[in-house]
């Protein structure tokens, strides 16, 4: 008990690290996506390809290669080369890899949504802005938002990757305690971390999908 | 000059020609039905003058506006996109797939484009409402989402939304394809009711009876082409080209 303690307050200090990376990585890559999935989408052809295969790439490697490249990697590379300090490299690594993946889950909502609906709004006079506001996006949102809880959580986890930069997150704190103490009491005491977090995005997501159930189809 | 007038109208998507020169004049009040095989051309030329598809060429003018005429250089010119856009809002179209909004309720799916695109207030609009889904008899389901209805509620969910707009036009698209036979009836009598009280119609229907009661002027369309047009008893029975009797025989 009193080992306990001693160490939650030193891994809440992790703590700190892995939501703030969470923060800034979801709230980066939910626009970056967004403007993804509509380059895919859109009539330039050339973009739409380059957009197509930077998601395959990304989504076709580990997102541990990308964290390792864009940190060990990216400074040897000529001309372009730039070595990034350990924060930004994750969230570079991190948006990046998350980007591709939303870019995926916002392009099949969109997609999901028939033909039918914007000819429907199209003949009520509507204009492109108002069809997108009123009538596109908010069927989007109901049809993204049990994909977009899943990245979410797999985000949450995923940040957990930056232990092999010197970012002292959850799991960075907890390999130091216990390789210093041989007590394996810090690895449930970052489970439990875990745990608390998913169930609060949990608990968000199934708020969010119940506003949103009012009507099916 | 008639109300609506659309001259030598052709439309072809990617090489394939479905529009070759197509006429078709209307007067106010007047209720036209368009009959003929899949694939004719119907629908399309119903979207080109609902503005869901551009036309490759022809004339396209609506009570003296003028939505596209053939320019110098032999292609469609269309009016500003604030010509366009007046002339969409005056027609109200009703599509086979209903094409109703399913986030929003009955009364949501009616007020919302009033609101929005005419900027009307909602304590103005909702009388207009309530007159509307009273009249097609649904006022009691105006809190119901749309997943909640039979197609032909849903159909004349999307029939009142449509005239909330006061359109001086409707384009009906085979509103009761979609529905199963015991549903037709309720809508199709929705639009009889719109007939009497004078409403501009363009019928596109495979319902050759209510098209025989409704219609002023029935259109035969076959491969882009009008085959044969004139009032309902004509054409219906006694058809003078052979592919209208061969399609009029094939429909009984
Ligand atoms: N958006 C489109 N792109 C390419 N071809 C199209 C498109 N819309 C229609 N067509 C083609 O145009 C032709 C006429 O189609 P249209 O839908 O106007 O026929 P229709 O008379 O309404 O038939 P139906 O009775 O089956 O509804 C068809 O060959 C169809 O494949
Ligand atoms: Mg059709």
């Amino acid at each position: 008990m009193e080992y306990l303690a001693q160490i939650v307050p030193v891994m809440a200090e992790g703590l700190k690290v892995t939501v703030s990376l969470f923060c800034v990585v979801l709230v980066l890559s939910i626009p970056g996506g967004m403007i993804l999935a509509m380059i895919r989408m859109s009539k330039l052809r050339v973009l739409a390809r380059i957009v197509a295969i930077y998601v395959y790439i990304m989504r076709g490697t580990p997102l541990m290669l990308q964290l390792l490249f864009i940190y060990y990697g990216l400074p040897f590379i000529p001309y372009i080369g730039i070595q990034f300090d350990d924060a930004t490299a994750a969230i570079v690594a991190f948006v990046m890899n998350y980007a591709a993946y939303l870019c995926e889950v916002f392009r099949g909502g969109i997609q999901s949504i028939p033909k039918g609906q914007y000819e429907g709004a199209k003949v009520l006079g509507f204009t492109y802005f108002q069809t997108m506001r009123k009538i596109i996006i908010p069927q989007v949102i109901k049809c993204v938002l049990p994909p977009l809880a899943n990245e979410t959580i797999n985000l949450l986890k995923d940040t957990s990757l930056v232990y092999v930069l010197a970012m002292n997150d959850i799991l960075r704190i907890m390999r130091g305690i216990v390789q210093r103490d041989f007590d394996t009491s810090a690895f449930f005491v970052a489970g439990v971390f875990y745990l608390l977090m998913t169930f609060v995005l949990t608990r968000v997501f199934s708020y969010l999908e119940k506003r949103y159930a009012v009507y099916d189809e | 000059m008639s109300f609506i007038s659309m001259q030598h109208i052709e439309k072809s998507f990617k090489g394939n020609v479905v529009l070759k020169d197509v006429s078709l004049e209307v007067n106010k009040g007047e209720v036209i039905s368009i009959i003929g095989p899949s694939g004719s051309g119907k629908s399309t030329f119903l979207r080109c003058l609902g503005q869901l598809e551009t036309i490759d060429k022809g004339t396209i003018m609506v009570d003296g506006l003028c939505l596209v005429k053939t320019g110098a250089d032999g292609k469609a010119v269309y009016a500003d996109k604030k010509t366009q856009r007046a002339l969409q809002i005056r027609m109200g179209m009703v599509f086979q797939q209903f094409n109703l909004f399913p986030h929003m309720t009955v009364l949501e799916n009616i007020l919302i484009a009033p609101k929005m695109v005419k900027g009307m207030k909602e304590a103005d609009i909702l009388p207009i409402a309530e007159r509307l889904l009273k009249k097609v008899g649904l006022w009691d389901k105006r809190d119901e989402y749309p997943s909640r209805l039979s197609g032909g509620q849903k159909q004349r969910v999307a029939i009142a939304r449509a005239l909330a707009m006061n359109p001086d036009i409707m384009l009906f698209d085979e509103p009761t394809s979609a529905l199963d036979p015991e549903l037709t009836g309720e809508v199709l009598r929705t639009i009889q009711q719109l007939a009497e009280e004078n409403m501009t119609m363009i019928i596109v229907t495979h319902e050759m009876a209510f098209a025989k009661q409704v219609a002023d002027k029935v259109l035969f369309m076959a491969d882009g082409l009008i085959q044969e047009e004139g009032r309902p008893e004509e054409v219906f029975d006694h058809p003078q080209s052979p592919r209208t009797q061969a399609f009029l025989q094939s429909m009984l």
